[in-house]
């Protein structure tokens, strides 16, 4: 039976269980994120932070353990994982543009053809999206044309065009040149005040600190620390996190 | 170019309706072939090799090319006095008897002797004409009996029944090709000795080969006879025995013969100098030319039902459902394995047999091309997925964009972009095997040029000219590949 509280979760997740193979990558993970929360997820490389983000949307099928969005099992055999994927966006290190479509049209697509919304209605709304990320200019320009920076603001514009409840960012400034990361993160500072629910896998420690309403600490495959920021960044609780913030900060 | 200017949507609107445009000439064709076929009471359809003047071959100073010839004129009275319609059929000798045995024609007359073997498959009438056998040599050469070629590489026509008289000569390297003339230019390239050909065939070739001799051997009738060939059974045999002796009492057999056989080879002027002589060819080239279009729709129809055959391949290959993936695994390993040349000959030929439709013999050109260029396609289009960057596919699914419109508007649009130059690649290769069509006697450009050169009794010349034509239709092609392939890569 899921409590009141399980429906309030945007995401819960259950023992959460990702092998490769010989690799067990995710060992038991469980948590909630509520509605409208944004949750950062750090730690070392290899700790499984991108493995458990693509688990959220089925891109990664989970060896063992559930995993509710908006309190229906995703990780059951009927489910229709398609429809659940439209509302949850997903952002990508390599933005992963669609380059033989002009921005407008990588923001269009899906909403026209998932989503049956008119063509009109689709640029409307896609140039309002462009405008907010301060790429309106652009909307006639292919991927080829942008810069990094400019190219994940289109692919954040583009998941925002599904109207998502749900957005996933997996490193999202990983691949940048350091010029470009900023521009990046305004995008997602504001979007932060929209009340979407947010899970942001970075190694950008300050703007985890600045946005985040929780932190969670992955390491080994195990979710090792989950607290408020102030507390994970001034004190943290376990050991494996300090070592890890001495060598980041 | 303004053509270049257009954007993609309308560029494929054009390509869309230019591939229309073929399909609707092509099928008319075929209609047309099925709706003769409503009304087949009134008509009779005959089978010949219309390379083997004076008998049968095309007419190719009036451009349109009819078959006309000996034979022609005999079936043309035959069908005539027994109230018949007359439509011929072409293909290569060795076709004749399938095409009889599958049902595609109801009688043959292509200078044919009815021997033992062939009565086997198929009925015979009467001889209505005897030709003697002949040896061809180089001039000089002192071969001139049966005896004489003990030792010697001798050509004979596969099928025919010269090959037949010659294996009986002793002591001989026999050499069966598919053409009298390839039979001649084999003797004058001095790769066989002698070449056994029939007298009124020979009479032609010598005329128009100045280096060349032919002596008459003795043959008996049987051998060097000319029958009417049906299928086994036909009712027609009687009424065409009835009126080939009319025919003979009337002396109209005798006036052919004349018509024929006495102006053999003084059509054509043998050149006396070394040179190519193109200038035998030159009136003859509107006739070749023709053949363009015969090949080009003929590539583009097979191209692009061929294209679309292989998308849906390569995904069944990258499939995860078993049954699809062996299905096109299996498929392209049989089309990929076999020749070519094989699998035209038994769509053409079993295709009748096997269900009673009796396919012309472009549709079944195109059939084949599409299966076999399918297979070979679909390789590449696979290749070309697989190397798509995965995350195209994960932006797409995080998206909640369902198979299909993945694949049509976000994967295969940027494969075929990287897959072009391989896809220009095997438009070329298409566009040059569309010639092996012509053994089922489609008429495009190679054909063409064989019949210019049967009938010219030349043999470089016309080959010669036809590649030439070829290579043009290449260079274009490449050159069109190359300014597509530009242009898709400036959105890049």
């Amino acid at each position: 039976m899921l409590s009141n509280e399980d429906y309030n979760a945007a995401v819960k997740v259950e023992n959460l269980h990702k092998d490769f193979g010989q690799l067990k990558v995710l060992q038991g993970i469980s948590t909630n994120i509520k509605h409208g929360e944004v949750v950062a997820i750090i730690g070392p490389s290899g700790s499984g932070k991108s493995t458990f983000l693509r688990c959220m949307n089925l891109l990664e099928m989970p060896t063992a353990g559930k995993i509710y969005i908006q309190g229906a099992d995703i990780t059951a055999p009927k489910t229709d994982i398609m429809k659940v994927r439209q509302n949850i966006g997903m952002v990508f290190q390599h933005f992963h543009l669609f380059p033989h479509m002009t921005v407008l049209k990588n923001v269009m697509y899906a909403p026209v053809k998932v989503k049956k919304v008119t063509k009109e209605t689709a640029r409307r709304e896609g140039m309002e999206l462009l405008e907010k990320v301060g790429l309106s200019q652009k909307a006639n320009a292919y991927p080829a044309q942008l810069s990094g920076g400019q190219k994940q603001r289109v692919a954040i514009a583009r998941s925002l065009a599904m109207k998502p409840d749900i957005m996933l960012f997996d490193e999202p400034t990983s691949a940048l040149d350091p010029e470009m990361v900023n521009e990046v993160l305004e995008v997602m500072k504001d979007l932060t005040k929209t009340g979407i629910t947010m899970a942001i896998v970075t190694h950008e420690m300050g703007f985890a600190r600045e946005v985040a309403n929780r932190i969670l600490f992955l390491d080994q495959g195990q979710l090792a620390e989950d607290s408020p920021p102030r507390e994970f960044f001034s004190n943290p609780k376990c050991d494996r996190a300090k070592q890890f913030l001495e060598k980041m900060l | 170019m303004k053509i270049l200017a257009m954007p993609t949507r309308r560029w494929l609107f054009f390509i869309l309706f230019c591939v229309a445009f073929l399909l609707a000439t092509f099928f008319g064709d075929v209609s047309r072939v099925i709706a003769q076929q409503g009304n087949a009471r009134q008509k009779l359809v005959m089978v010949t090799s219309a390379d083997y003047p004076p008998y049968e071959f095309r007419d190719t100073a009036s451009g349109k090319g009819d078959i006309i010839g000996f034979d022609v004129d005999i079936a043309k009275y035959i069908t005539n006095q027994l109230g018949y319609d007359l439509e011929i059929k072409d293909t290569d000798f060795s076709g004749i008897i399938p095409a009889l045995q599958s049902g595609r024609a109801d009688f043959a007359m292509a200078g044919m002797t009815p021997t033992e073997e062939r009565k086997k498959n198929v009925d015979f009438s009467d001889i209505y004409y005897e030709a003697k056998n002949t040896i061809v040599t180089r001039k000089g050469s002192n071969l001139k009996t049966p005896e004489d070629l003990a030792g010697k590489k001798v050509g004979v026509q596969l099928g025919s029944t010269q090959e037949k008289t010659a294996k009986e000569f002793k002591n001989v390297q026999l050499v069966a090709l598919n053409k009298t003339g390839d039979l001649v230019q084999e003797v004058k390239a001095r790769r066989i000795d002698a070449a056994v050909i029939e007298d009124t065939i020979a009479r032609g070739f010598i005329a128009n080969n100045p280096d060349l001799q032919f002596t008459t051997i003795p043959s008996k009738p049987e051998e060097a006879g000319s029958a009417i060939a049906f299928p086994k059974n036909s009712r027609l045999v009687n009424d065409f025995n009835r009126v080939l002796a009319e025919m003979k009492q009337s002396g109209e057999i005798e006036r052919l013969i004349k018509k024929w056989f006495e102006n053999q080879g003084k059509t054509a002027p043998a050149t006396s100098s070394n040179v190519l002589p193109f200038a035998k060819i030159a009136p003859r080239i509107p006739f070749i030319l023709q053949g363009i279009l015969v090949t080009l729709q003929f590539t583009a129809i097979s191209l692009f039902c061929g294209f679309i055959w292989g998308t849906i391949l390569s995904l069944f290959k990258i499939s995860s459902n078993k049954f699809l993936f062996w299905f096109g695994t299996v498929y392209t390993s049989i089309f990929r394995g076999t020749p070519l040349l094989l699998q035209i000959a038994l769509v053409y030929y079993a295709t009748p047999q096997l269900t009673g439709y009796n396919i012309p013999a472009l549709l079944a050109g195109v059939i084949t091309f599409t299966l076999n260029s399918g297979a070979y396609v679909s390789e590449t289009i696979r290749a070309g997925i697989l190397a798509i960057d995965k995350g195209q596919r994960e932006a797409a699914l995080s998206l909640g964009i369902p198979y299909r419109p993945m694949m049509a508007d976000i994967i295969l649009p940027q494969a075929f972009k990287n897959i072009l130059p391989a896809l220009v690649n095997e438009t070329i290769a298409l566009l040059k095997d569309s010639s092996l069509v012509s053994v089922i006697g489609v008429t495009d450009l190679l054909r063409r040029a064989q019949i210019v050169g049967a009938e010219q009794y030349i043999y470089f010349e016309p080959l010669l000219f036809a590649g030439a034509i070829y290579y043009v239709m290449v260079m274009v092609l490449t050159w069109s590949g190359y300014v597509i392939e530009r242009r898709l890569q400036r959105s890049s």
